[in-house]
């Protein structure tokens, strides 16, 4: 018997044509009769259990495969519209009532969404024993009343302004299938035993690809692709290689890729710029020198140039912040921030017996090429003043736990730090860690204001939108006034997608992939 | 060759617990909560503290890294703390992804660096030789993350030649063959350089050495000699280099992966260090220790199989 034998010349020819086969293949597999949408999203999946969600790529996910009461509209402006329910309506400030659409099937055989799986899902996140992040979505929640198979009364213990626009349509808002869940542990990750939304989660491929099909018992509007395949891509610079490379139909933009996006967008491709609602400050400890003394505090404000910052930062690309609620959200401060004062600054540092110079200060920042490029600035400005500044980068293990007082006294470390949040489309997300309560926990600057925690407390029940807004303006007025904060960004969200797809966008670029549409 | 098998495998073993001893000490110096990145800022101090006991995060290192090392025998690397899997479920999802890109890197390296190193040796002193030496060094020199760069924009973007982005359709070996050309070609290509430098120094060498005067005096033709008998001679020393830089390539595959936004086990370390998932750390380095560790052992074992004066050095 012969042994197979492979010469040279066969082995480099098999190769040859073994690459170029596979150069191929793809674009003759992409070339089916589906329509598909290729989403980047900027992490991986790993939990949409909506009492213990991640990060936004679970709330993306969740939003497709189950139901909320009431979800965001595709809009410019936070606005709702009904979901599952045919109607919803606010009884008297301590009561909603609602009733769920007929017809609304789970999967995997568990029937009809009922009265009992809104009541599941919502108590389930208020219990304690559930020990769910989320429990303060539903802080309030005394009871969910079930009246009817589809109909219910939800009960809470004191009117909760935030329940319409950030607890509703949020992932709070997501109903679960009792039975299904009742019958897998009341838990799951990545795997809900049953769904009932708009598209099915056909297969995760961890840290590659989801990938969702049309759900045809879905009774809502039918959606308009056939399948929706996610990529998980964290860095914004790959996924716009990913994009001009045409393997991705939708994708945000890097702050710094927008000037040349809005001027030379790629071929066949579309640029929207949204605001977003993250809020971008520099805060100082007042419990610690040198920032324990008012006027150096109050000096650091004048003496900071953030239009520099926005420049540099953020390639003209975002607007000034005013506060740390953004525009177009109840209780954003309509105010014209003041210029840099230099020479206010200097005076300050003179009345605080510094004008010799010689203070130094730390400033921790995430180590993220825009928040380096602005804490430099910030260096430079305040050198001008004679506070020397030291820029203390940290990855993001180590930065979100600097100023956790249950981890011992590193946080007598931190003089300034350049912070950002982002939020839910309610003011009382924007002011939650700046409490009393929140001091050594994410109340970094340890700022100890009871007329800030009061109007807080007042403004979570106010049911009147214009008393509302007046606290929340009033509570950054109080923020600034203690010197501790220098508002600077409340950053943008750009986004880039093919001029054949028509997304659905929450007013801040946030994605409703059940809306996306092809666009003719 | 038995009893040298036995005691490199044995200094494999001790290799394997130093590194991910040195490992489980330095991640828990490094400062850093993965209860608060996990829960986000929503978690109480309540929910936080009942996280990190479920996760036996509350116990002294020694008493984690004794727990740790006690359930590896049994084939359990623990759970991650994000997604609650399985830390080997995880691992060995990512894994295949490094090695076929370490494994296509290499193919680069060996297709390209030895009959480039054996060429030039044939036409040494000429500017061919010259030519093929500044590609070489610049093929060491260049970052392969600056090729990884733009080889995508000319090949992806540009020419649209190849995909751009992720690891192919699972089930498509087309398509994943096709996504794995980028990336492996910008890890391999310092391997290429490396390679056709050693290739071309050795077989100067063996090119020199009596038994090939002898052949050439019996009048055999010259690709007989170069690739018959000088060639064998000549490779064996990059039997040692590709033993050691598998090692490399796995850690330079992290740039790939994150470039091409692949899966794999370099990213997967990476991302489990920077959001401090000590679990998918330590269940990650660990096989990635023993895999390197393995291929070094081949390697070594290989060299004695072919050379008996290596058997009685260790």
């Amino acid at each position: 018997m012969r042994r197979p034998h492979v010469t040279r010349r066969q082995f480099i020819e098999g190769s040859a044509g073994l690459w170029v086969t596979a150069a191929l293949l793809p674009r003759a597999a992409s070339a089916q009769g589906t329509s598909v949408l290729r989403v980047r999203s900027y992490g991986d999946i790993q939990d949409f259990d909506p009492a213990f969600s991640k990060a936004a790529p679970d709330g993306d996910v969740a939003r497709c495969v189950f139901r909320k009461l009431i979800d965001y509209k595709s809009s410019t402006s936070w606005e709702w519209e009904l979901d599952a329910a045919a109607d919803v309506k606010q009884v008297d400030p301590k009561t909603v009532s609602f009733t769920l659409k007929s017809g609304i099937k789970w999967t995997n055989g568990f029937g009809e969404m009922t009265a009992d799986d809104v009541k599941y899902s919502f108590e389930r996140i208020a219990d304690p024993a559930t020990k769910s992040p989320y429990k303060g979505d539903w802080a309030t929640l005394d009871k969910v009343e079930v009246t009817g198979p589809l109909s219910g009364v939800i009960h809470l213990k004191e009117p909760f302004a935030p329940l319409w626009l950030s607890t509703l349509p949020w992932n709070a808002g997501l109903i679960l299938c009792k039975k299904a869940m009742e019958a897998s542990g009341n838990r799951f990750t990545t795997n809900p035993p049953a769904t009932c939304g708009a598209y099915l989660l056909k297969e995760w491929q961890p840290k590659q690809e989801t990938i969702l099909v049309r759900n045809p018992d879905y009774n809502g509007p039918k959606p308009a692709y056939d399948e929706i395949r996610i990529r998980p891509i964290e860095d914004e610079k790959t996924a716009e290689i990913g994009f001009a490379a045409k393997e991705l139909d939708f994708t945000g933009a890097s702050v710094s890729s927008l000037p040349k996006l809005k001027t030379d967008p790629p071929a066949g491709a579309k640029l929207a710029i949204r605001p977003s609602l993250a809020y971008v400050w520099l805060g100082m400890n007042v419990d610690v020198p040198p920032f324990n003394d008012v006027r150096l505090r109050k000096a650091v404000q004048k003496a900071v140039d953030v239009d520099a910052i926005l420049q540099a930062a953020y390639f003209g690309a975002a607007d000034r912040a005013t506060g740390i609620i953004a525009p177009g959200l109840l209780g954003h401060r309509d105010i014209k921030p003041p210029p840099r004062d230099l020479e206010g600054a200097k005076k300050l540092m003179a009345e605080a017996g510094k004008s010799g110079g010689g203070v130094k200060a730390t400033l921790a920042i995430l180590n993220k090429t825009e928040r380096l490029t602005a804490a430099q600035v910030i260096q430079a400005n305040l050198a001008e003043i004679g506070i020397e500044v030291q820029i203390d980068a940290h990855d993001s293990g180590t930065f979100w736990s600097l100023g956790d007082q249950s981890k011992g006294d590193q946080w007598k470390q931190l003089h300034m730090i350049l912070q950002r949040y982002t939020m839910a489309p309610d003011p009382s997300w924007a002011v939650a860690w700046f409490l009393p309560s929140q001091i050594g926990v994410w109340n970094w600057e340890r700022w100890n204001s009871p007329e800030f925690d009061e109007l807080n407390k007042k403004a979570l029940v106010e049911t009147d939108a214009k008393k509302r807004g007046e606290m929340y303006v009033r509570m950054q007025d109080l923020m600034e006034e203690s010197g501790a904060y220098v508002f600077l960004t409340h950053e943008v969200a750009g986004v880039i997608y093919r001029d054949n797809v028509a997304p659905a966008l929450m007013p801040d670029g946030r994605v409703i992939l059940p809306g996306f549409a092809p666009k003719a | 060759m038995f009893l040298f098998a036995l005691r490199r495998s044995a200094l494999a073993c001790a290799i394997i617990f130093c590194a991910i001893a040195l490992l489980f000490g330095m991640i828990y110096i490094v400062p850093g909560d993965p209860a608060s990145v996990a829960l986000g800022p929503l978690a109480t101090p309540e929910i936080k503290a009942a996280f990190r006991a479920q996760m036996g995060l509350d116990q002294p290192v020694t008493t984690q890294f004794f727990i740790f090392l006690s359930h590896v025998f049994t084939g359990d690397l623990g759970i991650d703390l994000f997604s609650n899997r399985r830390v080997t479920e995880i691992v060995f999802e990512a894994l295949p992804y490094t090695i076929a890109l370490t494994a296509s890197g290499i193919g680069w390296a060996i297709a390209l660096g030895v009959p480039l190193g054996c060429w030039s040796a044939i036409h040494r002193e000429t500017w061919l030789d010259r030519i093929a030496g500044v590609f070489a060094v610049a093929a060491i020199a260049v970052p392969s993350f600056v090729v990884a760069l733009y080889a995508l924009l000319l090949f992806a973007v540009e020419l649209n030649w190849f995909p751009a982005i992720g690891a192919g359709a699972r089930g498509n070996l087309g398509d994943q063959l096709a996504h794995l050309v980028l990336p492996s070609f910008a890890i391999g290509l310092g391997w290429v350089g490396y390679l056709a430098r050693l290739v071309r120094a050795s077989m100067l060498e063996v090119l020199g050495e009596n038994h090939i005067r002898t052949a050439r005096a019996y009048g055999l033709p010259e690709r007989r000699i170069v690739f018959r008998y000088a060639l064998r001679l000549a490779v064996l020393p990059t039997v040692t280099l590709l033993g050691v830089g598998i090692g490399n390539l796995l850690s330079g595959a992290v740039f790939a992966e994150i470039v091409f936004a692949r899966p794999g086990a370099g990213k997967l370390v990476f991302d489990a260090v920077v959001t401090r998932n000590f679990p998918i750390v330590s269940g990650a380095v660990l096989v990635t220790t023993a895999l390197f560790t393995l291929c070094t052992l081949a390697s070594d074992l290989l060299i004695a199989w072919l050379d008996p004066r290596v058997r009685a050095n260790l």
